[in-house]
C-alpha cells in the first residue's frame, strides 16, 4: 500500500470529533453550538476545544449573536475549511481505491 | 490498522452530512405526491367547473393543506425509517425559510377580497394563481439554501415564469378568462411530477448515502 495519501491527510481534520464537526458544517450553511453539541453528542468543553483547533486552522468561523435575549454561537465552514474538507475526502477516496482488491 | 478505516470514515462522514441536511431521499416522494395532488385538483376544477373565486380558492387552498400535511408525513416516515429525529435543526431551518413567503403569498392573494368587502374581482383566479406561483417560488428558493441545489433552481423557475406571466397578463397578451386551473395544474402538478421523477431517477443512480 502506498502510504503517500495517508501521510497527506490533514491532521487538524483527521480526528473523530473534528471530522464530525467538519462533516456537519459541510452540509449546512451554519449550525449553532448547541445543534452541533447535540448532534455529535459531545460535552460543551470537548466541542469548544475542537472548534478552537479548527478556528486556529482557519477552517471554521464562529459568530456570536443574541436570539431572544440569549447568546447564540453559530459556526460555519470558511472557504479554506471547505477546500481542506474536500481535499480530505479526496484523499480518503484515494486510499479506499488503493485498498480495493483488483 | 483496519484496512477499511478510510471507507468507514467516509461512511461516517456521509451519515453525518446527511443528518445535517434535510431528508433528501424524502424529496422525490414529496414532489411526486404534490404533483399527483396538483394534477388531480386541476382535473377536478376543470371537470366540475369550479370557477367562482370561492370554489377556486377553496379547492386549491384545500389541496395546499393536503400537500403540506402529506409532505410532513412522508418526511416523518423517512426520519423514523432512518432512526433520525423528525424535527431536526435542518427541518426547522427549511420550515423557517418556507413560511414567510407562503404566508405573504396567501395574504396578498386574498387582499382583493378583503378590499372588495368579500367580493372577488373578475380576474381573481388568474391573479391568485400568479401570486401563488411567485411566492411559492420564493419559498422554494429560500428553502433551497438548506436543501439540494436543484430546489433553488426549481424555485427560480417558478419566479421567472410568474414574472413573465404577470407581464403577459398586464400587457393583455394572455386572456384573463383563461381557466386558472390549467396554470395551477401545470405548475403545481406537472412540474412537481417532472421534478419528482427526475429526483427519483437520479437518486437511484447516485444514492446519497
Amino acid at each position: 500500500m502506498n502510504p503517500e495519501p495517508f501521510l497527506q491527510l490533514d491532521r487538524a481534520i483527521h480526528e473523530k470529533g473534528r471530522l464530525g464537526i467538519m462533516s456537519m458544517l459541510a452540509a449546512s450553511p451554519e449550525l449553532s453550538f448547541t445543534e452541533l453539541r447535540d448532534a455529535l453528542e459531545m460535552t460543551d468543553g470537548n466541542l469548544t476545544t475542537h472548534i478552537k483547533v479548527l478556528q486556529q486552522e482557519g477552517y471554521v468561523a464562529v459568530a456570536k449573536s443574541f436570539q431572544n435575549n440569549r447568546p447564540l454561537t453559530t459556526c460555519s465552514l470558511t472557504a479554506a475549511g471547505r477546500k481542506a474538507f474536500a481535499e480530505y475526502i479526496n484523499l480518503l477516496e484515494k486510499i479506499v481505491r488503493q485498498n480495493r482488491p483488483r | 490498522m483496519n484496512p477499511n478505516w478510510a471507507e468507514e470514515n467516509l461512511q461516517a462522514i456521509r451519515t453525518l452530512m446527511e443528518r445535517s441536511a434535510v431528508y433528501r431521499r424524502a424529496l422525490a416522494p414529496i414532489m411526486l405526491f404534490a404533483g399527483i395532488l396538483g394534477v388531480a385538483a386541476a382535473a377536478i376544477g376543470l371537470l366540475c367547473h369550479l370557477d367562482s373565486a370561492r370554489q377556486f380558492g377553496g379547492l386549491w387552498l384545500g389541496t395546499a393543506v393536503l400537500a403540506a400535511a402529506g409532505a410532513l408525513l412522508i418526511a416523518r416516515q423517512q426520519a423514523f425509517k432512518d432512526n433520525e429525529s423528525f424535527w431536526s435543526p435542518p427541518t426547522r431551518r427549511v420550515t423557517q425559510a418556507l413560511w414567510p413567503p407562503l404566508l405573504a403569498g396567501m395574504f396578498l392573494s386574498l387582499l382583493p377580497i378583503f378590499i372588495g368587502g368579500g367580493d372577488a374581482p373578475s380576474d381573481f383566479n388568474l391573479f391568485a394563481t400568479l401570486i401563488w406561483i411567485l411566492f411559492y417560488g420564493c419559498a422554494l428558493h429560500a428553502a433551497g439554501f438548506f436543501m439540494p441545489r436543484g430546489v433553488k433552481y426549481f424555485g427560480l423557475l417558478f419566479i421567472s415564469f410568474s414574472c413573465g406571466l404577470f407581464y403577459m397578463s398586464f400587457a393583455n397578451v394572455i386572456p384573463t378568462d383563461i381557466s386558472a386551473h390549467w396554470l395551477m395544474g401545470l405548475f403545481f402538478g406537472v412540474l412537481h411530477l417532472a421534478y419528482g421523477a427526475y429526483l427519483y431517477l437520479t437518486e437511484k443512480k447516485n444514492p446519497v448515502a
